[in-house]
């Protein structure tokens, strides 16, 4: 399948655009900062994946774009652009109806929980058309069963009577991926899709994916803390640390030529990438504590290369290309130049070396 | 279908059992019992004579046969002091049916106000009406019951202008009678289907079925409620226990003429056959109110006809 | 790539100094992850939220010291002795409260008062008693029933069984059979009571063998007797308190049911049951009506304490609820 060229990605409309986005918690009395003013284009069409680990808020983010933030969460500021409206204003339910499942549908985690066990799989696929496609009853009922057969569940018609507990976890999967597709959603979004399965689904399922994209005209937007996953299907990826987006480019870029430490430090410990008899890298100490408010740039402490600056001043967005961008004051004039550590070098090295022998 | 015999199976087992164990263990009930008014006129040689008539010097094995034959027969044999000399299933039979009945309307009446409640509590959880529903199933459950059924019997007849007690020809006075015996009942279902409600919102399909774009409403009537029923059908057996003991109170405080008030006066006339007859129905109810609690688990949860768990539960 | 750009805001009244290399120090980065989590605190800190449990905890501690020492105060009645009226020669029938007798007395002429903080001593004893019998006996058969292999297959058709029979059928034969007393009623109690006590002191031990944390620890070489400590007498801990607590409501409860149906403590030892009988009996009349109200106030307050405290608790030991 042609991957689209992050030029046409680039140049097809934006159909999520967040601004400065802040969203806090209120958690045993204090206020955690979740989302420290995250911004995001999202294109038509594309494949975004958000990378980071777990508590850097990609998953809040993602929450707040249906209004399913837990109630202790609130969007304290920022904008959410979607379709001319701004969803960060929305508070009642009746507004977040209009969007959830019909123009934003999610998949989530764990597919042996995301179904409910007392009803048929073909029933809560069909919910999803009843709910947004005007279609009742029999009709309602065949364009299930096609879509079950779409996500690849085969003799669809008697599946369609059998519960959740009678399918693996891949199956069901692709069961609640039919009840996100049958929304006909614009924009899917999948937490963690694939976590939660064997190493041989996972590739079946992201390919599955991949294929619905095509056929249902969706923008997807992967969130995950593996790169594995993100290698196979992303055109963009942006990298989240402490609730902000700290580096985003294409697939390519944020793989071979990363700017922010972070990305580095994440890229250096992917055990794929490790050198045979070397100990893998892993990155120092623990994600910042967000109770507390952070001064500079957050990952500032866990960083062997951290700047004076960087305890002082919240590094603002460096372009390196038009699609690419990130959030360190290395790349400041100013800065001392710093070597990224050798195996991205190593990984910049091969990825300049295949360009040459293209041209 | 297979999931249901082998239930039944069980529970014929268990019911064997239990029924031997209470059977054995009614063989030590102070001999007294045995005789009724005259116990003090007769001498050791006559109290022989008659325990042996009785067969209660017989060996324990050969009582228990004795016992299963005549189960069998249908005879639970004589009452003594309650009334000397009548068949026991004959004295049993029309109070049965009124227990049955007064012990059925009040499910009823529990089951459709206690889900009532506990579902508003689940949907306004942590709003005053929560709070109310709480304060009345702490009541409910910690304070003896007798003590509001006598606040009940004592205000409620004077202020609804109510009867007393029971009067089989006027409807007006099952009213009190069902009450009492159903606000155990409804405190325990109103807590148990609230705490299953608040458990099913919190599970993923819940998230996903809001991600779906159904409205709190119909996640409610679609989802939540359905599945939070299913684990209180195994409620419904500890409830009927919760009738048959309260039916015990009940029956006696308003003068109803069914089984829960006649072990009362028999205990109280120490008629040892009759006591026997009525903890060996007591037990048999239990143990079948638990297996159809099962059975309706399994009629309404798709998952059980696989897993078939047994064990302790 | 050559030409950086600046996105945002331009940042140039930056002192350019701080653009040299910050000192790196390996363990400050892992000091902003943690936090300091205590068991116990964390109980008592969610419970004390609770005003109306702490206010009943508060309360209950003043009954239960107050039953103690009432015979000791100055101008206590004795609970047993039948008072006469001295002018008439008559026994003081079915008094109204007055000042002498502060909760009046009832149809032989006995102090109410003092009948009723002797009997809320009996059935407080009774509580804890079966609540500490329970306890022994569950923890002991529970500890067996899930740590020998062997006993568990037997041990769970057992609890099958006696699961099965309603507990107040338990309660009325062994009553039946055996001659009443505080001993009696503490026995029929205990005989239902150590089955739930059983059934959880086995499940915890099947979860030290088998959870996954405990697992953890086992793998990371964790001696026993710290995981005992740290993940299961919290646990235990909590669950006899709640128990114990329940127990206390629970045995006023049966004492009550049982002296209802006749077979409750002998008549000359006050209790609240006994009490509750003999105000019952006098119910219709709405002057008499004081002799069923003071001890069903008692009662309630009594019952309602302690299950709201055992249930608080119970809620706060939860690490679920700690957050």
């Amino acid at each position: 399948m042609a991957q689209k060229t992050i030029e046409e990605i680039m140049n097809s409309e934006v159909v999520l655009s967040i601004k400065d986005l802040v969203i806090k918690f209120n958690l045993r009395g204090q206020e955690l900062t979740a989302i420290r003013g995250a911004s995001l284009d999202l294109h038509k069409g594309e494949s975004l994946a958000i990378v980071g680990e777990s508590g850097s808020g990609k998953s809040v983010l993602n929450k707040s774009f249906m209004g399913l933030l837990d109630s202790n969460g609130r969007i304290e500021s920022g904008s959410i652009m979607y379709n001319g409206q701004d969803l960060a204003k929305f508070k009642t339910e009746e507004d977040w109806i209009k969007i959830r499942g019909k123009e934003i549908a999610m998949v989530f985690q764990d597919p042996m929980t995301s179904l409910n066990p007392l009803k048929a799989i073909g029933k809560q696929v069909q919910e999803s058309i009843e709910l947004h496609q005007n279609l009742k009853g029999e009709e309602a009922k065949k364009l299930a069963v096609e879509i079950l057969n779409d996500v690849g569940i085969s003799e669809p018609e008697r599946r369609y009577k059998q519960y959740p507990h009678e399918f693996s976890g891949g199956m069901r999967q692709r069961v609640v991926i039919a009840t996100a597709v049958a929304c006909n959603p614009n924009i899917l979004i999948c937490d963690e899709p694939t976590t939660a399965l064997d190493v041989t689904i996972q590739a079946q399922i992201l390919q599955l994916l991949k294929n619905l994209q095509d056929k249902y005209n969706l923008t997807i937007i992967y969130i995950t803390h593996d790169l594995g996953v993100v290698a196979n299907v992303a055109d963009r990826i942006a990298v989240m640390y402490a609730g902000d987006i700290i580096e985003i480019g294409s697939s390519e870029e944020v793989f071979f030529d990363p700017k922010h430490p972070y990305t580095w430090a994440l890229l250096s410990s992917l055990p794929q990438l490790g050198v045979k008899g070397e100990a893998l890298y892993s990155i120092k100490g623990t994600p910042p504590n967000l109770f507390k408010e952070i001064k500079g740039d957050a990952f500032a402490p866990r960083n062997p290369h951290a700047l004076k600056i960087d305890f002082v001043e919240r590094p603002p967005y460096f372009e390196v290309t038009p699609t690419h961008k990130a959030r360190t004051w290395l790349l400041d004039p100013r800065a001392p130049k710093v070597e990224p550590p050798p195996l991205v070098k190593k990984m910049q090295e091969l990825y300049i070396e295949a360009g040459d022998k293209v041209e | 279908m297979k999931y249901i015999s082998t239930r039944l199976f069980r529970s014929l087992l268990t019911l064997i059992i239990v029924v031997t164990v209470v059977f054995l263990l009614m063989r030590m009930m102070p001999i007294e019992g045995y005789f009724g008014a005259n116990f003090d006129k007769l001498d050791e040689a006559q109290k022989t004579v008659k325990l042996q008539n009785l067969g209660l010097l017989d060996p324990w094995y050969t009582q228990l046969k004795n016992f299963y034959t005549d189960l069998l027969k249908g005879n639970l044999g004589e009452s003594i002091t309650y009334r000397p000399k009548v068949a026991i299933t004959k004295i049993l039979g029309d109070k049965l049916i009124t227990s049955l009945k007064l012990g059925m309307s009040s499910l009823v009446v529990s089951l459709v106000l206690g889900l009532g409640l506990g579902i508003l509590m689940a949907r306004f959880k942590g709003k005053f009406m929560d709070k109310l529903g709480t304060v009345y199933v702490v009541g409910a459950n910690a304070v003896p019951a007798v003590i509001y059924y006598l606040l009940i019997q004592v205000f409620f007849t004077d202020i609804f202008n109510l009867p007393l007690l029971y009067d089989k020809s006027n409807p007006k006075s099952w009213i009190l009678p069902i009450l009492c015996l159903s606000l155990v009942n409804i405190a325990y279902y109103a807590m148990w289907i609230r705490r299953y409600m608040v458990d099913e919102l919190n599970k993923d399909y819940v998230r996903l079925a809001r991600a779906k774009g159904l409205t709190n409403k119909e996640i409610m009537s679609k989802h939540v409620m359905r599945n939070a029923f299913v684990p209180m059908a195994q409620y419904l057996p500890a409830s009927i226990l919760y009738t048959v003991s309260g039916s015990i109170y009940v029956e006696s405080l308003f003068s109803i003429p069914g089984t829960g008030g006649l072990l009362v006066t028999a205990i109280q006339r120490q008629d040892n056959t009759l006591v026997q007859a009525l903890v060996l129905l007591y037990s048999s109810i239990g143990i079948i109110g638990l297996m159809l609690g099962d059975i309706l688990m399994a009629a309404f949860d798709p998952r059980i006809k696989l897993a078939n768990e047994g064990g302790s539960r | 790539m050559s030409s950086k750009k600046i996105i945002g805001k331009m940042a140039d009244s930056i002192d350019p100094s701080l653009f040299d290399f910050a000192e790196y120090d390996e363990s400050k980065s892992e000091l902003t992850g943690y936090s300091n989590y205590s068991f116990w605190r964390s109980t008592v800190q969610v419970f004390m939220k609770n005003k109306v449990a702490v206010a009943l905890l508060i309360l209950m501690v003043c009954v239960i010291i107050f039953t103690v020492i009432q015979p000791y105060l100055p101008n206590q009645k004795s609970p047993t002795q039948i008072y006469i009226n001295p002018e008439t020669n008559l026994q003081y029938r079915n008094v109204q409260p007055n000042d002498e007798f502060r909760f009046g007395t009832n149809s032989i002429g006995q102090d109410l008062w003092a009948r009723i903080w002797s009997g809320t001593r009996t059935s407080l004893f009774i509580g804890v008693a079966v609540g500490l019998f329970e306890a022994l006996v569950g923890i002991t058969i529970g500890a067996l029933w899930g740590y020998v292999r062997k006993l568990d297959a037997i041990i769970t058709e057992i609890y099958n069984v006696w699961d099965n029979i309603p507990s107040t059928v338990v309660l009325i034969i062994l009553t039946y059979i055996m001659k009443p007393g505080i001993s009696t009623i503490i026995f029929a109690m205990c005989m239902t009571g150590w089955l739930e006590m059983a059934r959880f002191v086995r499940n915890l031990i099947i979860i030290i063998r088998d959870r996954e944390y405990n697992l953890a620890s086992r793998c990371l070489g964790t001696p026993t007797n710290r995981i005992i400590t740290k993940n299961l007498l919290p646990y235990l801990v909590s669950v006899i308190m709640l128990r114990m607590a329940l127990a206390i409501p629970a045995a006023i409860g049966n004492e009550v049911f049982l002296s209802y149906i006749g077979m409750g403590l002998p008549l000359d030892i006050p209790s609240l049951g006994n009490l509750i009988n003999e105000g019952r009996a006098l119910m219709m009349d709405p002057n008499q009506r004081y002799q069923l109200f003071f001890p069903a106030a008692v009662i309630s307050v009594v019952t309602i304490s302690f299950y709201v405290i055992g249930n608080v608790f119970a809620d706060s030991a939860d690490p679920r609820n700690h957050v």
